[in-house]
């Protein structure tokens, strides 16, 4: 918005000198009405129970617990149950071997073949898109190992 | 900090006492700002009631970085803004352009709220509409605002600046446009030499 006002016109207003503000002064000054007064400072005096938990005088407790629910869920994940694996590789290292060209099936018998291993290989199949393959893949691996708990991003 | 900063903290502490002296004296500028603003009883006592409740339910994660003023009154912009955003027929002077002062009254829309439609809670609001009013009235809502906002609450022009989100220049240039507008629109007026320096509470 261009300003081409002169400056004066508004320092003199916002010095008070302003006619303008007397006059707006002298005009009625209407009130809320009371049936509003008594219903602000009704809810005001109302406990609620939402607001008295983000007391700041819990705020201690709440970061106390929020620490302690970390700390189990850390301990949860380093020292809790794991799934099997057969080695300690990452198994993004395993990943990036079967990148290009995912293996077909192994021709070992099920039960000599690693799980963690042959999930892995499942996981390639499906990333290259070989779906069916996958699912009879998985099939076997079901029947080989029905009580393997199989992570969720297989 | 100011005064009204340390009563909003010991309402935040539990004081609704602090709370009553805080509504006590900003009850009035409230109102009048609201009503005002958005040119309508029912919604202003709404929107009165709108802006209290979100103090209140805010009041735990009150910190006083600002004027209490500049915190309520942003909370009053805000809900204004959502106001304007659901009715958009209320929002600005399209609605009164092409009009007489005097007829100003006439444009304005009658409350929604069952409460106050009775006829004497309109009529008792239109006898308000002085010529100054129904000049503010007609104002584009961003310098009726600004306007508002200087003459109810004394706010600097930074201040408003904060309470309605824009730069400084902004408000700067929005309150320039409205008392330019609203002289030209009175006449004939005071001279300023003979009168006294206004002050706010």
């Amino acid at each position: 918005m261009p300003d081409d006002h002169p400056s004066d016109e508004l320092d003199e207003y916002l010095r008070g000198a302003s006619a303008l503000s007397h006059q707006y002064l002298r005009e009625p000054a209407p009130m809320p009405p009371q049936a509003l007064d008594r219903s602000v400072l009704a809810a005001a005096s109302l406990p609620d129970s939402r607001t008295t938990l983000k007391s700041p005088r819990l705020a201690p407790l709440a970061f106390a617990a929020s620490v302690f629910l970390s700390v189990a869920l850390v301990l949860a994940i380093v020292f809790g149950p794991a799934v099997k694996r057969a080695d300690d590789k990452p198994r993004v290292m395993q990943v990036r071997a079967y990148k290009t060209d995912p293996p077909r099936a192994a021709a070992a018998s099920p039960r000599e073949r690693n799980p963690a291993a042959w999930l892995e290989e499942i996981s390639a199949l499906r990333r290259a898109g070989r779906d069916r393959e996958a699912e009879n893949e998985m099939r076997r691996f079901r029947s080989a190992y029905p009580q393997y708990i199989i992570p969720v991003s297989e | 900090m100011d005064d009204d900063a340390r009563l909003m903290l010991r309402y935040r502490d539990g004081d609704v006492t602090a709370f009553c002296a805080l509504y006590a004296r900003y009850k009035g500028p409230l109102y009048r700002y609201l009503l005002r603003h958005v040119r309508n009883a029912g919604a202003a006592a709404d929107l009165f009631q709108e802006v209290w409740s979100r103090l209140v339910a805010m009041r735990a994660r009150y910190e006083p970085r600002a004027k209490f003023a500049t915190f309520l009154f942003h909370v009053a912009h805000n809900c204004a803004i959502d106001f304007f955003r659901r009715d958009p027929n209320l929002r600005g002077v399209t609605a009164t352009h092409g009009l007489e002062p005097s007829e100003f009254g006439t444009a304005l829309r009658e409350p929604e709220v069952p409460e106050y439609q009775r006829p004497d809670k309109v009529a008792e609001f239109l006898e308000q509409q002085s010529a100054l009013l129904a000049a503010v009235a007609a104002l584009p809502q961003e310098q009726r605002e600004a306007f508002l906002l200087r003459e109810e609450t004394g706010l600097t022009v930074e201040e408003i600046a904060r309470v309605t989100d824009v730069p400084v220049e902004t408000a700067k240039s929005r309150l320039r446009y409205a008392i330019r507008k609203l002289k030209k629109s009175l006449s004939p007026m005071q001279e300023p030499d003979a009168l006294p320096l206004r002050t706010y509470a």
